[in-house]
């Protein structure tokens, strides 16, 4: 069943063309909720919600933007608004330790350690980079750099400008950097102390 | 060629990362080990973030599970239609039915027609015709005229129970299964209908989930004679 012959008959309450939305779309919905959120049972439930909530709406559709954009606009706000609701819980050490958001550039940029990324950056690192970041840069970065949308694509799904999807973009790369290097810098002294130890019990 | 500072380079990082490549942040960019270094770490980040798309799955089936439970719940989904019907309009009983409407007591495979015209009957009796004529006699006979007609779709039901247990075991769990999702069907729309028996929207509802149970049990009394 094509999809625009599926989003026709489920605005009418059809059991086989609601699923055959689900199957199309299922995967990069839950995707992008897990590389969100990074917890497979919280990823599910997200999951399910923007579902839900896309096929509450689905009568009201009208075919302006593509389906899949109108989809992922609904998970991408399901998502944000579970991530906020955790961080209004949080302490507030973690939120004023966060860049602000809507602040110019990096906090550190150049000038930085000598270590490099390359060889050090693998998906286990990166992920738990990626779940340090602020929502906001998280969703845009996630969106462009795991899932390739393009710009005005996220800028549609995100209900903002294609300038401040680049801009969130590179803040997100920059503090992503800084992360990984942070960890970089507490392995090497893991690694220190280690060396240390090692050669002070031989001795 | 004029070169340009770090600082400056910084101003120019964002667009290098999207593709613009300005002679001069070239030519800085070769010869400044730092910058240089920044660029590839940026790099380095895109290109391990891409390849976790390839390993995208679906979601578990448990998900999908789940959602139509909630969707059938909510009353939001029901069976495919067919391309002919507009499910919408469930209004007129199916072509044909009058002619089978006989003074003896109508065989099995009539008994969804003839369920299905109650419905129509009833509801009519019930709808927005005697609602201008008298509203309180109009309330009155929107909740009443339920009671009858749930009380004939269940002697209806137990009627297709006696035919459909010579069915395969399979089909009739299937069927019975339907016959679940639609009775919790009715029980929402019947709970929408008491709470606010003026609303029209609700009684449709109703209406249509009547129809639904009645095409059901027609199909079930249907598979069980042919199986004879």
């Amino acid at each position: 069943m094509p999809e625009a012959e599926a989003i026709r008959l489920a605005q009418q309450g059809d059991a086989a063309a609601f699923e055959r939305l689900y199957r199309l779309h299922n995967r990069r919905v839950y995707s992008l909720c897990l590389r969100m959120v990074s917890n497979t049972a919280e990823a599910e439930d997200l999951t399910q919600e923007a579902f839900l909530q896309l096929f509450r709406k689905i009568a009201t559709f009208r075919g302006e933007s593509a389906f899949s954009t109108w989809l992922h606009r609904l998970a991408v706000n399901v998502v944000l608004m579970k991530l906020r609701k955790k961080s209004g819980n949080e302490s507030s050490l973690e939120e004023l330790t966060e860049p602000d958001e809507d602040s110019g550039g990096p906090r550190r940029d150049f000038g930085g350690p000598d270590l490099r990324l390359s060889g050090s950056i693998d998906r286990v690192n990166l992920q738990r980079a990626v779940d340090q970041l602020p929502p906001g840069y998280k969703s845009v970065f996630v969106l462009h750099d795991v899932q390739g949308y393009e710009h005005n694509e996220i800028a549609e799904i995100m209900d903002c400008s294609i300038g401040n999807s680049k801009s969130q973009l590179h803040k997100a790369r920059m503090r992503l950097r800084e992360l990984l290097h942070e960890a970089l810098r507490a392995q090497a002294r893991e690694d220190r102390k280690a060396a240390s130890a090692d050669s002070g019990g031989k001795d | 060629m004029a070169t340009i500072t770090c600082r400056e380079f910084q101003a120019y990082l964002e667009p290098w990362m999207e593709g613009e490549r300005p002679q001069d942040v070239q030519a800085h960019l070769r010869t400044c080990p730092h910058c240089s270094s920044v660029v590839s770490d940026l790099e380095l980040i895109h290109t391990e973030a891409s390849s976790w798309n390839a390993a995208e799955q679906d979601a578990p089936e448990r998900v999908w599970t789940s959602l139509r439970a909630q969707l059938e719940q909510e009353g939001l989904i029901r069976e495919t239609i067919p391309e002919h019907e507009d499910a919408a309009k469930v209004q007129a009983p199916r072509t044909g039915w009058f002619s089978n409407l006989f003074p003896q007591l109508p065989r099995p495979v009539l008994a969804g027609a003839y369920l299905a015209a109650l419905v129509a009957v009833a509801f009519a009796l019930s709808g927005p015709v005697n609602k201008r004529v008298n509203e309180a006699r109009w309330l009155k006979g929107t909740q009443t005229s339920t009671s009858p007609l749930s009380a004939q779709l269940n002697f209806a039901e137990q009627n297709s129970n006696t035919y459909i247990a010579r069915s395969n075991p399979d089909v009739t769990a299937s069927l019975h299964q339907n016959l679940a999702l639609v009775d919790k069907y009715i029980a929402l729309c019947e709970k929408s209908v008491n709470e606010e028996p003026q609303n029209e929207v609700a009684r449709d509802y109703l209406y249509e989930a009547y129809q639904q149970k009645a095409d059901l049990l027609t199909q079930m009394t249907e598979r069980g004679e042919n199986v004879q």
